[in-house]
């Protein structure tokens, strides 16, 4: 009973921390990939580097119109970038300006929905601001204040313009949001782009040094990227783990750290299984004496206490699966609630709600783990009882 | 004719510590059909005696002979073989497996020779009716009196066909009833099957129904009497 025990728990608590540490990991990369990085991007090769207004895409529209026709791509947004200062009475503060179309940028993530207070970017009004509600606090600045944004435009001379905050937004990851304010495309190209314009290569409204792009299925990524890539010789096309290499390392993680958890609480159970098959041996240790004395031999003994623990795991390891799987799909849908922590989590781009979630997998390498553990677990006690000799353990009390 | 037979055996506990002197020089011949009790008091070397002819345990020097095999030479898989074709076992506390019925606990034995599941189902329920049991045999050990439990017992010894049968105080823990009826079942097989009975006992009900009365002390043989 105690051995059932201690391998449920053990399996529940295996997959129930796998699950968090996956779920935490997947919350942080959909945190990012929905509302900062999506799933593709496709910039000026030196964009990325040198963040200059300079590097833009050459004929925004026309890659613009290859991305909307390929296969498979779900939503497309089309940014002007700048790096900027934004100023208000209290104070001023680097950020960069995401120059957006509200609508599209709507569809390719989820900044509309982050909007905690004003509202989102719309159509009409000029020079109109989006700021993190952090940003706000830090600039002592609301919903209808005005703030100053200085930057460099295509020309190289430094502009400057009042802009109305419209709406405060945020989107759980802290450094994002107090690095980052979104303004209408239009005006900040107005901006951007001199007078004379065509001097440039560049259609009035069209400057764009950035795509953002979401796909269908997540799987897809690398070859939408692929084709594009193709399709667009000269600018970089790259998947969320090529932009993000953090996410790519933690994606990469989530296999092995729930390896580990598992390792881990296997080796406590090895050894909590050699304890309690130990003491069934002792407890029975007249019983075993009596089995050699009328004839089992040691090898019979052996493989009876090695079949008795793997029986015991076997029973216990679908009682404790079937609990892990309980606890995965309640929290895969309800989460639990970390919101007392909220800020330090924010702080690391985590949601305050985590939600479990699993790869199927980890329940058979919980399933193959707990029975090589039974195994191992058993050849000590196994061991310890062939070394009885029967005479002294009928005499035993 | 299947003969224990022990010469100068000794066995000496601890011998590196304190050593004890279970058996000093024993010399015995027990022919088969014999029914023998080993009689003497506490620490004279009874129980140390009954182990070593019975294979459970090794003289420190001497010899034992069972039946002409020689069980020195034995490996302990080997011995724990012989022992379960040539030996059976009665002990003081019966040592039924607990979750097994009378029956099972019985045909357990057989199960452990690889014979055939009728032989071991007809077998099993012979043994119990000769031990007057014919009613309890799907009773747990837990459901049986000690006198019922130690009819199981020497049912189970018998299941193997054994020669020889070694009890170490089978009656030690039984009522005046329960040990007269056990007597009467193993003074009948003794006599109707030729089975050897060796006892290691302090009962007097015992050893006044002993043919043979072999008197231990202080590990050697201080009298042996062969009555009628």
């Amino acid at each position: 009973m105690v051995v059932i025990s201690a391998v449920v728990i053990g399996i529940w608590a295996a997959i129930s921390l796998s699950g968090f540490a996956t779920g935490m990991i997947k919350s942080y990369v959909n945190n990012a990939v929905q509302n900062i990085i999506s799933h593709i991007q496709v910039h000026q090769p030196e964009f990325l580097e040198e963040y200059d207004v300079e590097y833009y895409l050459p004929d925004a529209p026309a890659v613009e119109q290859v991305i909307r026709s390929e296969p498979g791509v779900k939503a497309v947004s089309v940014r002007s970038l700048s790096s900027a200062m934004i100023s208000s009475a209290k104070g001023a503060r680097g950020v960069r300006i995401k120059g957006i179309v509200p609508e599209d940028e709507a569809q390719v993530n989820a900044l509309n929905e982050n909007v905690k207070e004003g509202e989102y970017l719309s159509a009409e009004g000029k020079n109109a601001i989006l700021v993190s509600v952090d940003l706000a606090k830090k600039l002592n600045v609301k919903v209808r204040s005005k703030v100053v944004l200085t930057f460099q435009g295509l020309d190289g001379e430094i502009t400057a313009a009042a802009f109305r905050i419209v709406g405060l937004f945020d989107t759980g990851n802290n450094p994002f949001d107090e690095a980052y304010v979104f303004v209408r495309r239009e005006d900040l190209n107005r901006l951007l782009e001199p007078t004379d314009g065509h001097k440039y290569g560049v259609a009035p409204g069209a400057l764009a040094h950035e795509i953002a792009l979401m796909v269908d299925d997540v799987r897809s990524v690398d070859a939408v990227a692929a084709r594009l890539r193709e399709k667009l010789p000269g600018l970089d096309v790259e998947t969320y783990r090529q932009l993000s290499p953090d996410l790519d390392l933690y994606e990469g993680q989530m296999t092995s750290i729930s390896i580990l958890y598992l390792t881990i609480i296997l080796l406590a159970l090895v050894f909590g299984i050699i304890n309690t098959m130990l003491m069934a041996v002792l407890e029975r240790i007249k019983e075993l004496g009596m089995l050699m004395a009328i004839g089992m031999n040691k090898f019979r003994v052996f493989i009876m206490i090695v079949f008795e623990t793997i029986l015991l795991g076997l029973v216990a390891m679908p009682i404790g699966l079937l609990l892990g799987y309980l606890t995965i799909s309640y929290v895969q849908s309800h989460g639990i609630d970390l919101s007392t922590y909220a800020n330090a989590l924010e702080d690391y781009g985590l949601s305050a709600v985590i939600y479990f979630e699993i790869e199927p997998v980890v329940y058979w390498q919980v399933a193959v783990g707990v029975f090589l553990t039974a195994i191992l677990a058993s050849i000590y006690p196994a061991w310890k009882a062939i070394k009885l000799r029967p005479v002294e353990a009928l005499h035993k009390i | 004719m299947k003969v224990i037979t022990t010469i100068g055996v000794t066995k000496v506990y601890n011998p590196d510590k304190i050593p004890v002197r279970a058996l000093n020089g024993v010399d015995l011949r027990i022919e088969q059909g014999e029914f023998t009790a080993i009689v003497g008091p506490s620490g004279s070397g009874k129980t140390t005696l009954l182990n070593v002819i019975g294979g459970l345990d090794r003289p420190t020097s001497g010899d034992v002979d069972i039946g002409g095999a020689d069980i020195d030479a034995m490996s302990d898989n080997k011995l724990i073989d012989f022992r379960k074709q040539h030996i059976g076992f009665v002990f003081q506390a019966y040592n039924l497996i607990p979750v097994l019925t009378a029956r099972e606990n019985v045909e357990f034995v057989m199960l452990l020779q690889k014979r055939p599941k009728q032989e071991r189902h007809d077998r099993a329920e012979e043994l119990l009716r000769a031990v007057g049991l014919a009613d309890k045999m799907d009773k747990r050990p837990s459901e049986l009196s000690g006198g019922q439990q130690q009819r199981v017992a020497i049912a189970r010894a018998l299941a193997p066909k054994p020669d020889f049968i070694l009890a170490d105080e089978p009656t030690a823990n039984l009522d005046s009833v329960s040990t007269a009826n056990l007597l009467d079942i193993m003074a009948r097989l003794n006599k109707e099957e030729n089975i050897t009975f060796v006892f290691s006992t302090h009962d007097q009900r015992v050893i006044d129904r002993a043919r043979r009365v072999i008197t231990l002390v202080d590990g050697k043989v201080a009298s042996d009497e062969v009555r009628g």
